[in-house]
């Protein structure tokens, strides 16, 4: 996309209802009319986000050319000393024209009215009077374009009016209207060509036309709700908020993703609900703009997995155990309970924090724990341990994975970005069909290897390749690289530009260690760090992996931590006996374990005081996302009982200790991290909210150009520096790894990840339960048949720590080794790779 | 003279009827149009005529009414259509009676009716719940909700007559 204009840009002169403009040659008509006349023309198919189809020929304008004499290039001038212009016979779709020199166009003539008019009129035959119940309406493109270009009566008889299914299911997640459908494509384009899952399709003709599904389970994707904001009509609505709320009521907060690496920004709509009690509560999550982020789109589990925040599992009062049970207590005596074990710890104080917790409560909580004369402060979970390197070389300042394109090239390593940060799927994914070279490299196989092998896609040729390693051996497989695979090593050394993303996959912490060392070295080598589009990223479970690293968290500590527990362990938003087997055993070790948790879990029937926190929604905060962009969300939710944001927390608990006074907003926090951490020095909250003008510009009175993502309203974040950026980097050596062993009949289970999973956030979400994969293990077929399993069978799988009932499927793995996704089974199965035995459960004989 | 003038007058009004009347137990005849508290209107079959569509709430100047949605299902019916008002109230101390909802709703479901004597003796009761804007079941009818033949009532706004 040739807008914003880059130095190199060449531009021509392009003639707009009689004023000229300077555009970048290429860039699409309806958008350069937007971005530099400030005139909407309106559209129905066109996307900016989309190739252009022409199909919906709401977009016709006057088109011509202004003429020139063949023989010498001037331009023709007519009698009055203007140049002559050649005008097409019939209007043009301008969403089908890309900027030439010379190009003149006009808008706002009586032909072009007249047919928008007709347009709409045609459209309006078969469209419902549905706009009270119409979950778009207030916000609906064709509503809004009628008003303003439509037809002022109707001609046709309303009962004469076609009648079509109103509540067709699209899978669980989707409804469809077939009535309301004006059959743009936008919905099956989205699928085809941005997201790679062909999953929907125009089934029959003329009137019988409409929109179908072709998986099962039905719209099977992580990005169907894009496709109803996308949606110029209401004939796409959300289970989830399906007659929620009407636009207008909601207000909107601005607010950042808490699932994963990404850092999407999103929108809560908050609205009062008699069902809450009367307070706000969020009643859909929507997109907003951050082209550096997320562009227009969240993934389904950033929509529909906010239900957590009023969850009524979640704690709502302070738990303290004198001795035997935990109680619930007054803040008051859980105060005065955690006071007197931290004093009680001389010094002997420890912290672990998990991914999801915020900046200023990380800042916090070190204040306290070294306050207190302690220094360990653990990162949870212990299996990613490359934040160091993605601080170094990292990718670099104003890196955009939109502008990756031809003659770039991505490597994905140890990662299955599907299921682990699905945006960074969708736009690495839309890189490589662009042009940019797409390698992947696991032990096993993953979505994002099936888009390296592919060899077309929307009719353009893409390009990629994939790399299979032995099990635990990616540090080795990347090293080796130049030798082992030299045509796929020289494409990356060779491209312009390469982002490496890195993962834990398969690994354990030294075995990412080692590869995080090894993709730092091939970017430093093949000089590739400490520019745009260039460098490294890890996806870190949870929003703010960076952070952790940043404030001086580390999964090292952590091991150590598990290897001589502390007197006293402060457990932040980490629920470590949930995710890992073995937990059970180090925490009972540990004298107090004082945990801020927004659930009851295992770790928290470990602690003797557990302190109920806010989720994000219900408070301020910030989050630094895998590209190291520091991104600030808003208190959307009043608090749920008697939670308290964990920072406040802390720094009641350090005034009491005699730490100095408590801070009073999250903003006094940010402030003194800014005084005291330098790669946070610009972070003010005030920064953090500016916003800048992006292209495409959406939100504004033009729903039907960009959808109902909304307009960033709360900042786009500023991205902390990489050293690389700021100077030179030097490789590292990668350390060797030794190998998990397993002995005769036993496997290797390797840990992957599921989306969709039971964890406890995401379990209160029970819209996507039916999505939530059946706990399975899969295995080659050489061990399945060794171990007497066939596809189906249950089986029980024992390792350190327990054991786990789930169902053998027998995949494309290597032998000697198993995949065992993590939280799909109610009790805690190994996060780093574990030996365990398989044995098979006799079936239970249904009568 | 002047005397006996006035004494006449008086006298002439004493046996005349009076004008006043012993409200509450006697009360004048309404216009029509007097629009007093609201009832939710119901279909001669029983089901609500409210789509919950919140348009009154929109239109309603003083933001007396809250309406929240949910959808129907042939197990479940309220109302035709896919949608219905789950939750409906008018707040009656702010409601200022100018008939804008009765204007605003798309399936007449909402009508100010003739009621007036409306006095609170705590905040909380001037909030007129659903149940109790609701009119009754009309005789013989079903009430809401109610169990229906599946692919009956698919249109939520009736079929309305077409412009000559
Ligand atoms: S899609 Fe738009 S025009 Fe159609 S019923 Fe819904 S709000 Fe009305
Ligand atoms: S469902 Fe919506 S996006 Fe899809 S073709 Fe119909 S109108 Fe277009
Ligand atoms: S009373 Fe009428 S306007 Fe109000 S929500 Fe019900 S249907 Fe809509
Ligand atoms: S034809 Fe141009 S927007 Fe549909």
């Amino acid at each position: 996309m040739a807008i914003p204009v880059k130095d190199d840009t060449k531009l021509v002169t392009v003639k707009i209802d009689d004023k000229e403009y300077q555009v970048p040659a290429g860039a699409n008509l309806v958008d350069l009319a937007k971005w530099y006349a400030d005139n909407d023309i309106p559209v129905f198919c066109y996307h900016p986000k989309l190739e252009p189809v022409g199909m919906c020929r709401m977009c016709l304008v006057e088109l011509g050319s202004i003429m020139r004499d063949r023989e010498t290039g001037d331009v023709v001038l007519d009698d009055n000393g203007e140049p002559t212009v050649r005008w097409f016979p019939k209007l043009q779709t301008a969403c089908t024209q890309t900027a030439s020199d010379g190009m003149v166009v006009r808008t706002n003539t009586e032909a072009v009215d007249e047919t928008r008019e007709n347009v709409l009129e045609f459209l309006l035959t078969s469209h419902p009077l549905d706009c009270p119940i119409c979950d778009k309406g207030g916000e609906c493109p064709l509503q809004n374009l009628t008003m303003e270009h439509g037809p002022q009566e109707s001609r046709m008889i309303y009962s004469d009016k076609m009648h079509l299914q109103k509540h067709v299911p699209l899978g669980d997640l989707i409804f469809l209207d077939r009535e309301r459908c004006i059959q743009c494509a936008r919905c099956v384009r989205f699928q085809d060509e941005l997201v790679g899952d062909a999953v929907l399709g125009f089934h029959e003709r003329g009137r019988r036309l409409q929109i179908i599904t072709s998986s099962d389970p039905g719209f099977d994707t992580y990005f169907s709700g894009n496709t109803t904001d996308i949606c110029p009509v209401g004939a796409l609505t959300t289970a989830d908020f399906r007659f929620g709320a009407r636009p207008w009521e909601m207000t909107e907060i601005p607010s950042i993703s808490p699932w994963d690496a990404a850092g999407e920004n999103i929108s809560l709509s908050m609205r009062l609900d008699r069902d809450f009690g009367g307070r706000a509560m969020i009643k859909r999550v929507m997109p907003r703009q951050n082209e550096y982020v997320n562009e227009l789109w969240i993934s389904d589990k950033t929509r529909f997995g906010h239900h957590f925040t009023r969850s009524l599992d979640r704690l709502v009062e302070p738990m303290v155990s004198f001795g035997d049970k935990l109680t619930d207590q007054s803040w008051n005596d859980a105060y005065k309970a955690a006071v007197t074990a931290l004093e009680g710890a001389s010094g002997d104080v420890a912290a672990i924090a998990g991914g999801a917790i915020s900046n200023e409560d990380l800042w916090e909580l070190r204040q306290l724990v070294e306050g207190l004369g302690g220094s360990r402060l653990g990162a949870w979970p212990p299996t990613h341990g490359g934040a160091d390197l993605v601080a170094e070389v990292g990718v670099g300042q104003d890196t955009n994975l939109k502008e990756l394109g031809a003659g770039d090239a991505i490597l994905v390593v140890a990662s299955d970005l599907e299921e682990e940060v699905p945006i960074w799927r969708l736009r690495l994914k839309r890189a490589q069909d662009r042009g940019a070279y797409l390698v992947v490299a696991n032990a096993r196989p993953t979505r994002m290897e099936e888009f390296a092998l592919d060899t077309q896609r929307n009719d353009k040729p893409v390009e990629g390749a994939a790399v299979r390693y032995a099990p635990g051996e990616a540090a080795a497989a990347i090293s080796d690289l130049k030798s082992s695979n030299k045509d796929v090593y020289d494409r990356l050394a060779d491209a312009t530009n390469l982002v490496v993303v890195a993962g834990a996959d398969g690994l354990d912490l030294d075995g990412n260690k080692a590869l995080m060392q090894a993709c730092a070295n091939l970017l430093i080598e093949t000089d590739h760090v400490g520019k745009a589009n260039n460098g490294l990223m890890s996806p870190i479970p949870g929003p703010n992996g960076m952070g952790l690293h940043y404030l001086g968290y580390t999964p090292e500590v952590t091991q150590d931590i598990v290897a001589n527990p502390p007197k006293v362990l402060i457990v932040a938003q980490a629920e470590p006996a949930e995710d890992d087997p073995t937990a059970t055993e180090w925490l009972s070790k540990v004298d107090t374990v004082i945990t801020l948790s927004l659930f009851p879990d295992r770790t928290t029937s470990y602690a003797s005081i557990v302190l109920p926190i806010q989720s994000f929604a219900e408070r301020d905060g910030t989050f630094v996302n895998g590209e190291r962009r520091v991104q600030r969300f808003y208190t959307a939710q009043g608090p749920l009982g008697e939670a308290v944001p964990a920072w406040k927390i802390l720094t009641t608990i350090r005034e009491k200790l005699g730490q100095g006074r408590a801070k009073l907003s999250a903003a006094a926090v940010m402030l003194e991290i800014t005084k005291n951490v330098d790669v946070f020095a610009e972070m003010r909250y005030k920064n953090l909210s500016q916003v800048t003008r992006q292209f495409p510009e959406i939100g504004g009175d033009d729903l039907y150009y960009g959808g109902t993502a909304y307009q960033n309203r709360g900042g786009l974040g500023i991205q902390i520096p990489s050293a690389a950026d700021s100077g030179k980097v030097k490789a590292g050596k990668v350390a060797s790894v030794k190998a998990t062993k397993a002995s005769k009949g036993e496997l290797i289970a390797l840990p992957i990840t599921e989306l969709y999973n039971r964890s406890n956030a995401f379990m209160p979400s029970g819209l996507v339960h039916a999505r939530v994969a059946v706990p399975y293990v899969t295995l080659s077929s050489s061990d399945a048949d060794d171990l007497g399993l066939v596809d189906g069978d249950l089986v029980e799988v024992s390792f350190e720590g327990g054991a786990v009932r789930v169902r053998a499927t027998v995949g494309d793995v290597p032998a000697g080794v198993a995949l065992l996704p993590q939280h799909l089974t109610d009790e805690p199965t190994p996060i780093v790779p574990t030996v365990v035995t398989l044995s098979k459960i006799a079936q239970p004989v249904l009568a | 003279m002047n005397l006996i003038k006035g004494f006449a007058t008086t006298f002439k009004h004493v046996l005349e009827e009076p004008v006043t009347l012993q409200y509450p137990e006697q009360m004048k005849p309404f216009a029509e149009r007097f629009k007093g508290r609201h009832h939710l209107r119901r279909y001669d079959n029983g089901l609500e005529k409210c789509i919950g569509c919140a348009l009154c709430a929109a239109a309603c100047p003083a933001d007396a009414i809250w309406v929240e949605a949910a959808e129907n299902s042939d197990e479940q019916r309220f109302s035709p259509g896919e949608r219905y008002a789950k939750t409906y109230e008018i707040n009656m101390l702010r409601c200022i009676f100018c008939g804008y909802c009765e204007d605003a709703c798309p399936t007449q479901a909402i009508e100010l009716g003739h009621e007036h004597q409306m006095s609170f003796t705590d905040r909380r009761d001037a909030i007129y719940t659903k149940t109790m804007l609701i009119d009754p079941v009309p005789e013989g009818a079903d009430g809401t909700p109610r169990e229906v033949e599946p692919g009956v009532f698919t249109r939520a706004i009736p079929d309305m007559p077409d412009a000559k």
